[in-house]
């Protein structure tokens, strides 16, 4: 792609995030969350292969229905209630449309559904923008409602964790497995957005830093299905025998980072006497942490076999930038021991 | 409690820049003098019984002996894991030396902590170094298997544990041990309490493990090499008695009615897994099983929360610990010649490597309680108090002990009497090293029971 048209894109894609993010009216929200969708789209089809093209159709179909869910939802409101405010939203209508609209943009299960296969068609850069900057602004607008029906949000979020475990399990392509991934982290991130929004926000950054550095790491070794990521061990030994810790920060071990959400999710959840669905996010989780296990398995515990020639790549000098995954794989592992400073300063 | 952590947690840059000649010499040398300086925590003199007290962490008499043994078990598994990495790279060496340290930091952590919450993170993250130890270091395909059994029994009994803990921090507003058992007693009538109540213990009994939840153990010890077996059998399933013994007071009024199923599995699993020893075929599953009778007696004995029960069992974590370990070793000393833990293989070693019976003998002695050794005193203290309890756990506790007297001998006479087989008769003799392992494991042993104090818990 011309760097001009693929620069002028990213602007766009950057554009509309930071639209929805300073909006305090609906239909400029709705506006940001437009330009945002139709700056990717280029980008999604940029490689002219039937499965990008396929996964940019997809796309587009989801996102506008959820865009047109939207709109109709504060069109709904501003008749009701005769203003476009986003933080004076009272009626329940149009908030439980709202959030099934917001649900189908970031691929909550029951509307999960397009996600991995969009995922899939993608390169993993792509993929990347699409399961981290993408979920950022659909946020910002959950984060500022106050949502009407606790119980739709609480099923929202359980069945996206089952789901999103559940689906993973079977799979052996890595772009749908980070899909399924995802599923399961927005799952937690609803669960807890009706008590603490803040707690939500910090889910969600760590989300992303994980996110982000498996991605990256995915990238730098050219992996796209398990048995590729199998016979990758020789090409940077110190970031393969990171990487499993990675996998398992992801699935929410202690003492990896990924354990900090999961940890003051759980103590929210029980606070607000919600023990049995604290129990059974946690033990859906062990359904996620099955599939990161057997990356790591795959990846580092075992050493499959090699040709000759393939087990001197280590000598070759990487083209890619090494300083962000480093940067974010630091943060992924070892951010547990500053949980106090990091609730201190997320949630004063 | 620094002045051990800090020089644990130089042992890895210790690893790292040693010369490779001296890396094994050094690191030994290092975790040695850790262990050492780890025997100051056997002098308590304060009045409330915790020591070495600092915000996050400190020591009493249950935990300072389970803190001992980590400190003591790191250089034996750093000598025992000599050998067979010889061949592997030098940085994977380093690699798996760092590993056993960091297990051990965690070990320590979880240990010391004086904050419930931290003793489960601690426990918990001791579960990826050890996942680490199976899968990356075991030898057979199988080993993918036992660790993700290791994982997924281990998380779905702490997990609940973790919920249940936080609701018990909702309800008293602290979980730190050093006040918790001053803490009012707590009104637990519905049946949402018996719940949380299987919560707060699931996890430990699942650790333990208890008879019926402990079919991840045997694989684990099949599968893992020789420092993943010790570490395992001598402190990671600690970890669930410790646990228990620590959160029981807090679960007071419910435990007397609810832990009778527990106590019947705990008793019948002694049964079941001596009769398994008896036909068992492999010499590392044979002392896996044994471990899980063991701690079906330690489970029976904190259950039955007398403090003979509690001294009981303290004392045969310990004792079962450096017996459980220095079989595993001894084990091992025969997997290296023969390749092969099937015991009708390596039949009559008593003729190929003589010094090695001598310790085999002993070993197996400490295995069935023979007097003087500790573990037969920590046996006669929980059947005691498991007898006070209820006459009929006699039948079974008698006929446990009987079975494991009976395995124990069925395990010496198999592998080390008899006429050599053929096929193995020209067996590397033991090394020095060996000999030097065996003995940093028994002699403990052996000279505990002459000040028994040191590991009897809080009824000192």
């Amino acid at each position: 792609m011309n760097p001009i048209v693929s620069c002028t894109l990213l602007i766009t894609l950057g554009l509309g995030t930071t639209i929805t993010f300073a909006s305090s009216h609906w239909f400029l929200a709705w506006m940001g969350l437009e330009i945002n969708t139709l700056a990717i789209l280029p980008l999604m089809a940029q490689h002219h292969h039937p499965r990008a093209t396929e996964a940019t159709l997809k796309y587009f179909l989801t996102q506008a229905t959820a865009a047109s869910t939207l709109l109709f939802a504060t069109t709904t409101n501003a008749w009701l209630n005769g203003q476009w405010d986003i933080q004076h939203m009272t009626h329940p209508l149009p908030i439980t449309l709202f959030t099934i609209a917001l649900a189908l943009k970031i691929g909550l299960a029951p509307l999960h559904i397009w996600l991995p296969e969009v995922l899939q068609g993608l390169d993993l850069v792509t993929g990347l923008i699409m399961s981290t900057w993408q979920k950022l602004a659909p946020f910002a607008l959950l984060l500022q409602i106050y949502p009407a029906n606790s119980t739709l949000l609480i099923m929202l979020g359980l069945a996206s964790t089952l789901i999103g475990g559940w689906g993973g399990l079977n799979q052996t392509q890595l772009r749908k497995i980070l899909a399924y991934s995802s599923i399961a982290h927005l799952g937690w991130m609803i669960l807890v957005l009706q008590f603490s929004p803040a707690l939500t926000l910090l889910t969600l950054f760590l989300y992303i830093i994980m996110t982000f550095s498996t991605f990256l790491v995915f990238h730098l070794n050219n992996a796209t299905n398990i048995n590729t990521l199998a016979t990758t061990w020789t090409k940077t030994p110190a970031l393969t025998a990171l990487t499993p810790l990675l996998l398992l920060s992801l699935g929410g071990l202690p003492p990896l980072s990924g354990f900090m959400p999961k940890w003051l999710i759980l103590q929210e959840l029980t606070k607000q006497d919600l023990a049995l669905t604290a129990t059974l996010a946690a033990l859906t989780a062990l359904l996620s942490l099955y599939f990161y296990l057997r990356l790591s398995y795959a990846l580092a515990l075992t050493m499959f076999p090699n040709n000759p020639s393939g087990t001197s790549p280590w000598r070759l000098q990487s083209p890619q930038i090494m300083y962000p995954l480093a940067l974010s794989i630091t943060a992924a592992l070892t951010l547990l021991p500053l949980t106090p400073t990091v609730t201190a300063l997320m949630m004063p | 409690m620094l002045k051990i952590l800090i020089p644990t947690l130089m042992l890895i840059p210790t690893t790292w820049l040693t010369s490779a000649k001296w890396l094994w010499p050094t690191t030994l040398a290092h975790s040695l003098l850790i262990a050492l300086a780890s025997l100051s925590w056997l002098k308590n003199l304060s009045e409330t019984g915790w020591t070495s007290l600092n915000l996050y962490m400190a020591t009493d008499p249950l935990s300072t002996p389970l803190l001992v043994l980590t400190c003591w078990l790191l250089p034996l598994m750093i000598l025992a894991s000599q050998n067979h990495t010889t061949t592997e790279p030098i940085n994977r060496q380093r690699m798996y030396i760092t590993l056993l340290t960091s297990l051990q930091i965690f070990l320590i952590l979880a240990f010391g902590a004086t904050e419930m919450i931290m003793f489960y993170v601690m426990f918990e993250a001791t579960l990826i170094p050890t996942l680490f130890l199976i899968t990356r270091w075991g030898n057979q395909a199988e080993r993918l298997n036992a660790g993700t059994y290791f994982l997924f029994y281990t998380l779905a009994g702490s997990l609940p544990l973790l919920v249940a803990l936080l609701l018990l921090q909702n309800s008293t507003g602290t979980l730190s041990l050093l006040t918790l058992q001053f803490s009012g007693p707590t009104i637990l009538t519905s049946f949402a309490d018996k719940l949380w109540w299987a919560g707060c213990l699931l996890a430990f009994l699942v650790k333990m493990p208890l008879y019926g939840v402990h079919l991840w153990l045997p694989k684990a010890h099949v599968e893992a090499p020789i420092a993943g077996s010790m570490v395992l059998a001598a402190v990671l399933l600690k970890l669930g008695g410790y646990g228990m013994m620590r959160i029981l007071p807090m679960l007071e009024p419910l435990t007397k009615e609810l832990s009778y199923p527990f106590i019947i599995f705990a008793l019948w699993g002694v049964i079941m897994t001596g009769s398994i020893c008896l036909r068992q075929t492999d010499l590392k599953s044979l002392i896996a099983y044994s471990s899980v009778g063991h701690m079906g007696l330690v489970v029976g004995g904190i259950l039955i929360q007398t403090p003979w029960g509690l001294t009981g069992a303290l004392i045969l974590m310990i004792a079962h610990g450096l017996t459980s370990s220095a079989l595993f070793c001894l084990a091992n000393t025969n997997y290296e010649r023969t390749h092969s833990r099937t015991m009708a293989l390596a039949r009559g070693l008593q003729m190929a490597l003589p010094l090695m019976t001598t310790w085999w003998f002993i070993a197996s002695l400490a295995n069935l309680a023979l007097p003087p050794l500790p573990n037969l005193m920590a046996e006669l203290m929980i059947i005691t108090s498991l007898f006070n309890w209820s006459w009929w756990t006699l039948a079974l506790t008698g006929t446990g002990t009987l079975i494991t007297a009976g395995y124990s001998l069925y395990m010496f006479l198999m592998t080390q009497r008899g006429p050599l087989p053929t096929h193995i008769i020209a067996l590397e003799p033991s090394h020095s090293r060996e000999h030097l392992l065996v003995a940093l494991h028994l002699l403990p042993l052996i000279l505990l029971i002459l000040k028994p104090e040191l590991i009897w818990g809080w009824t000192a």
